[in-house]
């Protein structure tokens, strides 16, 4: 089946046409025929981007206005007689839609209907730079392909399994039941992901498996992983705790809100567009929210893009030691995300001084694994530390194909 | 209705706060200004009003560049033909915003919406001007428009119920709640307000208390973010007057009647921040008195 995934933002609509069937899972044989992304919609022009594997890049501009008329021209390009994959929309079997926040509403991925939409829609309060987007992409894709199923698979979803002991925070109880204030985690698909691609690779099932995986990108997150299932992740309420980030600060003491509130002179809106936007790489380097570019600054010597550097691996590793004591013990770490799959120094210092917990990089290993899957602790560690290029849209094509197929999504 | 472009007449305080919350909500501005030296001198002062939110961590460089890239400024009125809808924001000033009326009447095709932005004039009055009496709906947007959360949306006697019905639609695509009123002299925000300014300045007038102890009492007994004499002095001592004489006018009540001391600082030319001296005195649009914030008070 060929499965369309759509994952929109602000002003983007990136996409994937997979095809994947419950004989290619089995496999791990099933591959995107095309990926592409239309940006910049609302703006002055549009871009369209289509990468089919062994053709020229189809690049396109135009005016796109909205969610719509993007997937619309995603839609046209695919059926394009002369450059698109597909004879007919009626040869796409299913939609899958990225949904950042599921709230306590959805623990796995659902086939949309009416009542999933709106169960979305109650979430925008707790994503409301995110979920709103997610709507508009899944009520453009219900109106322009009104007879294809579509499915919503959650970057929260994956993490409903963590006790409550670890996504209660130590506020009130009453506030947790009045307004579900809670950690929730994101990133749930690529962990998942890459939890299940890192028991393929160690030859174990999952089911006897305890990993800290680390998704390091301008976003970034760490999560505990036991036998399978998420115990606990760095990304809270919101994805702006935990790790230091691209442009977010991560975990600071929330006084520090109030001070700078007043000592700054700030509304709620600076504020948070201080610690989302400003902060993190960005605001400690001065430089850039880039690990290539402050990597390169480093090298010759910027103090602050060193200092930033510093920070963001000392964070990964106080995350990736204390999960290995939520976990009880530890077999592997795992590296994805931009910066987990392409920067090996940053691997490096992030587990540096773990030996005593029997982790190590191999150095040859390490530089060798760039933006593919592989092994870089050393043969004989007893922590195995791997990098695995995540693949958000496979796994949502899966849960899509598995909804229509009527199979259990979990897995 | 898709807003794809406004067109804002009046490059000034209100007209570059409208302008960039439109554009910051996604949608293109074409500001209108008398002069091409007008028009040149409103797009800097918004970059640098820009520059100010960056300095306050509101926004990014690259949101500054986009949100500059989607406003364009002129001084051709014609060029407003295109837009969607026109907000007019000049001075607070039935003779002039009626003669922007007539002109946008005759430049813009019959069907487009022309939007006023005032706080206490006649939308009927103002709308006779335009030669589309049902197309025209009042908006009373709150400085800073980007960080205000409401706005006044004013039938005149002639607003056709689809006119009012796109101007709630505008309001929701700024992100707005919207205060429904019906036309009367100065709605609901600024008739309630104006009381409150006029019995402060009186308070300081009859010497019971400084102007700085009268903002701290109200800043810090309820809660409001700034004192009124501060943010009559924000506003611009010249603009609170204009506000009063009309209520006073309109309503003949006493309550409205100007403070004396209001009336002797506007003409002695202190107005407030952008004079430098109003209540308070101001530089680079800060307090800088003794009572400001960050001095000995707080």
């Amino acid at each position: 089946m060929k499965v369309l995934v759509l994952n929109s933002g602000s002003s983007s609509v990136k996409y994937q046409l997979i095809e994947t069937s419950l004989e290619l899972i089995e496999r791990n044989a099933d591959r995107a025929l095309a990926r592409g992304a239309v940006d910049s919609i609302g703006g002055e022009t549009s871009l369209h981007t289509l990468f089919v594997a062994g053709r020229p890049a189809i690049s396109e501009a135009g005016e796109i206005l909205e969610h719509r008329q993007a997937i619309a021209a995603i839609l046209r390009l695919l059926t394009d007689s002369e450059r698109g994959l597909i004879r007919d929309v009626s040869e796409i079997g299913a939609v899958g839609h990225r949904v950042v926040h599921a709230g306590e509403r959805f623990d796995r991925s659902m086939m949309l209907d009416p009542e999933v939409e709106s169960g979305i829609r109650e979430c925008v309060e707790l994503a409301p730079l995110h979920n709103p987007h997610n709507l508009r992409g899944i009520e453009a894709a219900r109106r322009l392909l009104p007879d294809i199923p579509q499915a919503a698979v959650f970057d929260t979803a994956f993490h409903r399994t963590m006790p409550a002991r670890a996504y209660l925070y130590g506020l009130p109880y009453v506030l947790y039941q009045r307004h579900a204030v809670r950690r929730y985690g994101f990133h749930g698909t690529s962990h998942r992901y890459v939890a299940w691609r890192a028991a393929a690779l160690l030859g174990q099932p999952r089911e006897r498996l305890r990993l800290v995986t680390c998704h390091l990108g301008n976003g970034a997150s760490v999560c505990a992983i036991d036998r399978g299932h998420s115990v606990d992740t760095s990304m809270g309420f919101t994805p702006l705790e935990g790790l230091l980030m691209g442009t977010r600060s991560g975990d600071l003491d929330p006084s520090v809100v109030f001070f700078l509130m007043h000592k700054e002179d700030l509304d709620e809106r600076q504020v948070m567009a201080l610690l989302n936007k400003h902060s993190g790489l960005q605001g400690v380097s001065g430089l850039s929210n880039d690990m290539r570019e402050l990597l390169a600054r480093e090298h010759d010597g910027h103090e602050r893009a060193s200092l930033a550097i510093e920070m963001f691996c000392y964070r990964v590793r106080k995350y990736v030691a204390a999960y290995a004591g939520a976990l009880g013990g530890l077999d592997a770490v795992v590296f994805t995300g931009g910066i987990g799959e392409h920067a090996p120094p940053i691997r490096e210092r992030s587990l540096a001084g773990l030996g005593f917990m029997g982790i190590a990089v191999d150095e040859g290993r390490n530089l060798g694994a760039v933006g593919k899957e592989g092994e870089i602790s050393p043969s004989g560690a007893a922590v195995r530390v791997l990098v695995i290029p995540t693949n958000e849209e496979l796994v949502i094509a899966r849960d899509t194909l598995r909804l229509v197929e009527g199979v259990p999504v979990h897995g | 209705m898709e807003f794809r472009k406004l067109g804002v007449v009046g490059g000034g305080f209100m007209g570059r706060s409208i302008a960039e919350k439109v554009a910051a909500s996604g949608i293109d501005v074409l500001v209108l200004e008398q002069s091409d030296a007008l028009a040149v001198a409103a797009r800097e002062e918004l970059a640098s009003s820009l520059d100010a939110e960056i300095a306050k961590w509101g926004i990014t460089t690259a949101e500054r560049r986009a949100l500059l890239a989607r406003v364009r400024f002129t001084a051709t009125l014609a060029d407003l033909a295109d837009a969607d809808m026109v907000i007019e924001t000049v001075t607070e000033d039935l003779a002039r915003k009626q003669e922007v009326m007539r002109r946008l009447g005759a430049a813009c095709p019959p069907d487009r919406i022309f939007i006023t932005n005032t706080s206490t004039l006649s939308i009927t009055e103002i709308a006779s001007a335009s030669g589309r009496p049902d197309r025209v709906v009042g908006m009373h947007f709150m400085y800073p428009v980007p960080r205000s959360p409401i706005v006044e949306v004013v039938r005149g006697a002639e607003t056709s119920n689809a006119t009012f019905a796109t101007a709630l639609e505008l309001a929701r695509a700024l992100d707005k709640q919207v205060i429904e009123v019906f036309e009367s002299p100065g709605y609901v925000a600024t008739r309630a307000m104006i009381p409150f300014l006029n019995e402060a300045m009186h308070i300081v007038l009859e010497g019971v208390a400084s102007a700085a102890d009268v903002d701290r009492a109200m800043r810090l007994g309820y809660q409001f973010k700034m004192g009124p004499l501060e943010y009559a002095d924000r506003v611009g001592l010249d603009k609170v007057l204009g506000w009063m004489d009309h209520l006073w006018r309109e309503l003949g009540d006493f309550k409205y009647r100007p403070c004396p001391l209001l009336r002797k600082h506007v003409r002695a030319g202190h107005l407030g921040r952008k004079s430098g001296r109003g209540f308070f005195e101001w530089a680079n649009g800060e307090r800088v008195d003794p009572g400001a914030a960050g001095g000995p008070e707080s």
